[in-house]
């Protein structure tokens, strides 16, 4: 998954070329997806803020976990916001990311899993 | 680094092809970066970027500058102002705001943003980083 990541977005930092070390970003991405994927956000969604903070390096073909909670569920002016936390940890207690997601999308686009 | 140094900037063109290969990579396919006919009806007007692909080059330039120290403590908070569509060229940049000692290091905090060629912010933040003292 890192050699395609590094690739798609063509990464020159000498972290990523060393291809020991995944890009913090890659983490990142992935977590996000895991999280639209399980709040089963409609297509549309639009990703307007976001946070990080990464705790420490991970090794190429480490297994992580990530724990998200959903925040925050609103509707403003006909879009819905919602704040996504997220926990990335390796071996079940290292942590490696904390995440805060602000997504959105259309009211009309939402009525499925994300407004439950 | 002191206050006021810039950080080595990043550029990047921004292509179809490459869109298709970050949602491969990261699994996201939401069709406002990967359905033109989706696209076109939105507010848009067509397909744009994963904003994480776009964010990326901010952590490459983090990485660049401060190499694993960026991994191990970086602090990242940024917004998404204007989104960046196929075709388009990306120039990411950063500030030194300020330099300060703490026990674990030295904390250097800085002003990153992403432009496009257009002159549009499209992303703004704060970038945090602690690093070994001396």
């Amino acid at each position: 998954m890192v050699d395609r990541y590094v690739d798609a977005v063509q990464d020159e930092s000498h972290m990523a070329t060393e291809r020991e070390l995944a890009p913090p970003m890659s983490i990142a991405a992935l977590s996000l997806t895991g999280v639209v994927q399980d709040l089963q956000i409609p297509g549309g969604t639009l990703h307007v803020g976001q946070e990080f903070q990464f705790s420490g390096a991970v090794s190429v073909g480490a297994t992580l976990e990530c724990v998200a909670t959903l925040k925050t569920n609103s509707i403003r002016g006909g879009w819905r916001f919602m704040v996504v936390d997220s926990v990335v940890t390796e071996g079940g207690n290292r942590l490696v990311m904390t995440g805060k997601s602000t997504i959105t999308l259309p009211e009309d686009l939402a009525g499925g899993g994300a407004g439950k | 680094m002191n206050q006021g140094d810039a950080l080595p900037s990043v550029e990047k063109s921004v292509t179809q092809e490459r869109v298709e290969r970050y949602a491969e990579a990261s699994g996201d396919f939401n069709p406002i970066h990967v359905d033109d006919e989706f696209a076109s009806q939105s507010q848009f007007g067509g397909r744009i970027a994963h904003g994480m692909m776009i964010a990326a080059t901010i952590s490459e330039m983090m990485t660049t500058a401060f190499g694993r120290a960026w991994l191990e403590s970086g602090r990242m908070k940024i917004r998404f102002r204007a989104p960046v569509f196929p075709g388009e060229q990306i120039r990411t940049g950063g500030t030194v705001k300020s330099v300060r000692e703490r026990d674990e290091g030295v904390e250097i905090a800085c002003a990153v943003q992403v432009t496009k060629d257009n002159g549009e912010t499209a992303i703004s933040g704060d970038a945090v980083v602690t690093v070994e003292a001396g």
